[in-house]
């Protein structure tokens, strides 16, 4: 006997969501024993003690056999969880940045890096607000920390009010020393003008000019390490996705849909001729409920929802949904967590377009709250219709959400063998998804061979359809495409034939013949019935 | 099981909230006139806010070493006795070039206390914190300024209210409408004196045309006292909670306070035993039976609802004997 604990459990505690899991040594391997998640009001303790419960109701010798002690006499009292190990990670609200530069050009680039590390942005320039109001908002109760920049080095039409906009945020920075001050680019040259850093309690940064593609990844990186704290689930998200593509040596993305924000991350393990990539995106304007949704979130809403509502009804629900995320999660509540999946997805992309360099990945592994509460059929459909990018992945979710625990272990060795003895059993199949592009509309696209173990499915194809072939969970496949026309398969290439490997899942093999970009009809009731007849194409025996 | 612990499974709303730090925003220019640690009783003046703050530029007297944020005084001439006295000139900003940036108005309005409590922070130019004297109980949101008044019931816990149900008798009151209240209800009983409203919902319309209508009363040159509209629940139709309502019963006729940060009501009532749910109590605050209460039955596992959704459920005895199968995420207890 050793004093090696024999089971720990992992927690994510999200805006919205409890997720818990308990995590057992068997064989030598640390498997997954059960997981369950609950509203967050209800709280980690309470999850755990319930989730216990239920295991000791389906198999009362397991936990014994781990060591630890289940509730008695089903009696949830706090006490049974108290001692279990646990690995555990917490979303927090997004913290605010004041964003301000001498121009709009010079400030654009600065929001849009801010707006994908984790920052709730506002943001002014010197050009279009007086030094008043930007005082008001530097100022603000809500504003966390600020963020003053300019191009490195300055352009011409910033040099001249650079000196103004260094001395209102000295005195700004006075007068709340207790806020985070970076100087970004040619704003750095100014930081004589902020006194001596020692004197504040906040920080004074500097840092690294705005800029797109990896030459903005410095800042990018930078604003992202001042958000976070040590338990952060999203930043944990970011280094599970490294390790996980480091243990099964295949490129991955990782995309979060929460209450308060989303996540991507872009993971590639080290090949001979490359090392170790990792792009990791944290958009908080992406959430599932903004706080406060304008016209422009209600119609990105409106236009993947199925139920007829006008824009005020629509803005009542995502309210709603703001308040008590749980609550009303059927029926129509359901139809609106899949069309708010779709925009916060959309906003997601939007926000880390530079991200489309990397390539399709090979697997995309979701995670989130909101995908539990989903069929899987329409997760998998929710990621078609919106992450528009030819090639052939395979679709996963992180069930029990344990990629954010298991991300938070510091030691890379210890994290990489739990992601190895886990990786079977965190990952939930979704299936694979196939969608060429250049397909002639309207009419027949080819055909489909799908080889499986025992059986050969032949299915013929037509641009613009959705093609589902069902493919259990575990079982893979040969899926031969003879296509009429030249089609583009992502980093297949260009051709008519393409041999791809696919795996099954909950939602099985879905061929997306559809256009890539996606038109919607731009009429509501035609647009409603054409979303409805594709989620009745991934979901045989449900009404188009 | 025998007891109840299941019901950790219940999301808790908290009932009753204590102690409540009021935070009241200021910006650039408003004075607050009020310091750390200071008592103020209800009705006090604590800051005043400029209608019409502007930046004016300033040479400072080198005999002088101002900081960003202090107050600016200026000459204000000669009073009747022929003495020179000082007056309040702004809020000295930031230098630039030699000068100050001053942030100045001519037009202050005063901000009362519509609680009274202790004053625990003060930053010029951001806010001032209040920590109230009594409990609170807070709602989602708060539209309109913080106010005070008589706490009246208008409705029952499933009624609205029309514009045709005020009077002027309700002048000074702060009225507790059930179910729903549209945005003519909201301007009409702001007209006619009445200082707040508590409602369960308010749609999403309503809101906006409501605060377009507040926006506009507040750029006006005469004001109206400040009104407040506290949202308890969302946007949908529903009751108002049995619970909510029980303590407004107890509450009716006493002095309360709507303040906007955090959403909600402030009272002060040692004296009252404030009613407390039962601890098995729920409410329904999602799906079909939204607005619905009864008493915890347990878990129920978890259940295939509409849309082949899977969800943890538990069973609850409705208030007309009925038994029903909810999702735990469609309920609330309080506590």
């Amino acid at each position: 006997m050793t004093n090696e604990p024999r089971a720990f459990a992992t927690v994510d505690l999200g805006a919205a969501t409890v997720s818990v899991a308990l995590i057992g040594k068997q064989a030598r391997s640390w498997r997954l024993i059960g997981s369950c998640a609950l509203p967050s009001a209800v709280g980690p303790d309470a999850a755990l003690e319930s989730l216990l419960e239920r295991i000791r109701l389906a198999d009362p010798d397991r936990l014994t056999e781990l060591g630890v002690d289940g509730p008695t006499d089903g009696r949830m009292d706090g006490s049974a969880s108290a001692d279990l190990v646990r690995l555990e990670v917490r979303t927090t609200p997004a913290p605010t940045l004041a964003i301000v530069a001498a121009t709009e050009r010079a400030l654009a680039p600065l929001v849009a890096a801010a707006e994908r590390s984790g920052w709730r942005t506002v943001a002014a320039s010197a050009q279009t607000t007086d030094p008043l109001a930007m005082t008001r908002m530097l100022l603000d109760g809500s504003t966390d920390a600020i963020l003053a920049g300019a191009t490195d080095p300055p352009a011409a039409d910033e040099r001249g009010a650079l000196g103004e906009l260094a001395a209102l945020v000295a005195a700004v920075g006075v007068r709340r020393p207790e806020r985070s001050i970076i100087l970004a680019g040619g704003m750095a040259e100014r930081l004589a003008e902020f006194g001596d850093p020692a004197r504040r309690s906040g920080e004074l940064v500097l840092a690294p000019a705005a800029g797109v593609g990896a030459a903005g990844a410095p800042l990018r990186d930078l604003l992202l390490e001042l958000t976070g704290s040590r338990n952060d689930a999203r930043r944990g998200l970011g280094v599970a996705a490294s390790t996980l593509a480091e243990v099964i040596d295949r490129r991955v993305e990782v995309i979060e849909i929460g209450f308060d924000g989303a996540t991507r991350a872009v993971a590639r393990p080290a090949t001979a001729s490359e090392p170790a990539m990792l792009d990791l995106a944290v958009v908080p304007g992406a959430g599932l409920a903004p706080a406060e949704p304008d016209d422009e979130v209600v119609d990105r809403v409106l236009a993947w929802s199925t139920v007829a509502s006008d824009r005020h009804r629509l803005r009542d629900r995502l309210r709603e949904l703001r308040i008590a995320p749980w609550a009303d999660a059927t029926g129509d509540g359901l139809d609106l967590r899949v069309a708010a999946a779709h925009a916060s997805l959309a906003q997601t992309l939007a926000a880390t377009t530079d991200m489309a360099a990397h390539g399709a990945p090979d697997l995309i592994v979701v995670t989130g709250g909101v995908w539990s509460a989903m069929p899987p059929s329409l997760v998998a459909l929710t990621l078609a219709d919106i992450v528009r990018r030819p090639g052939a992945s395979q679709l996963t979710m992180d069930h029990a959400a344990l990629l954010g625990p298991i991300g938070s272990i510091p030691d890379a060795a210890e994290r990489r063998a739990v992601l190895a003895d886990l990786a079977d059993d965190l990952l939930v199949p979704l299936g694979t998804l196939v969608m060429p592009a250049g397909l002639r509309a309207g009419r027949p696209a080819g055909q489909l061979v799908v080889h499986g173990a025992d059986t050969t499915v032949t299915t013929e194809l037509a641009s613009g359809a959705l093609v589902v072939v069902p493919l259990a969970a575990g079982n893979g496949a040969v899926a031969d495409f003879r296509f009429r026309d030249v089609v583009r398969l992502g980093g297949r290439g260009r051709g008519r034939g393409f041999a791809v490997d696919v795996a099954g899942g909950l939602a099985g093999l879905l061929v997306d013949l559809r256009d890539v970009p996606l038109r919607l009809p731009d009429r509501a009731d035609s647009r409603r019935e054409q979303i409805r007849a594709w989620q009745a194409a991934v979901r045989p025996g449900t009404r188009a | 099981m025998t007891d109840r612990t299941d019901l950790v499974m219940v999301p808790t709303r908290r009932l009753i909230e204590s102690p409540v730090d009021a935070v009241f925003a200021l910006a650039p220019g408003d004075r607050a006139l009020v310091d750390v640690g200071e008592s103020v009783v209800v009705g006090a003046p604590i800051a005043e806010r400029l209608r019409d703050a502007h930046l004016e530029e300033i040479a400072v007297p080198s005999s002088v070493d101002p900081v960003p944020g202090a107050r600016w005084s200026r000459d204000g001439g000669s009073g009747p006795a022929g003495v020179r006295h000082t007056e309040d000139g702004g809020e000295l900003l930031f230098t630039w070039r030699g000068k100050w940036r001053l942030a100045t108005g001519d037009v202050p309005d005063p901000l009362e206390a519509p609680v009274a409590g202790i004053v625990r922070e003060v930053l010029p130019g951001t806010s001032i914190t209040l920590r109230a004297t009594g409990q609170g109980i807070r709602g989602v949101v708060a539209l309109g300024g913080p106010t005070r008044g008589k706490l009246r019931l208008a409705t029952g816990a499933s009624g609205g209210l029309r514009p045709g149900g005020l009077d002027v008798g309700l002048a000074g009151t702060i009225l507790v409408v059930g179910t729903r209240i549209d945005a003519e209800t909201l301007t009409r009983a702001r007209a006619m004196g009445i200082r707040g409203v508590i409602v369960a919902g308010l749609a999403s319309k309503e809101r906006r045309d409501f605060l377009a209508s507040e926006a506009r009363q507040r750029a006006a040159l005469h004001r109206l006292p400040s009104y407040a509209v506290l949202i308890m629940d969302g946007a949908n139709r529903r009751p108002m909670a049995g619970p909510l309502m029980d303590i407004f019963e107890m509450l009716a006729g006493s002095e309360v306070a709507i303040i906007g940060d955090p959403p909600a009501l402030v009272f002060d009532a040692p004296e009252l035993a404030l009613p407390v749910p039962p601890a098995d109590f729920v409410r329904v605050r999602g799906g079909a039976l939204l607005g619905r209460e009864g008493r915890w039955l347990g878990t129920a596992g978890a259940r295939r609802f509409d849309g082949a959704v899977y969800l943890d459920a538990g069973r609850i005895r409705l208030d007309d004997g009925s038994v029903a199968t909810v999702a735990l995420g469609d309920l609330e207890r309080f506590g």
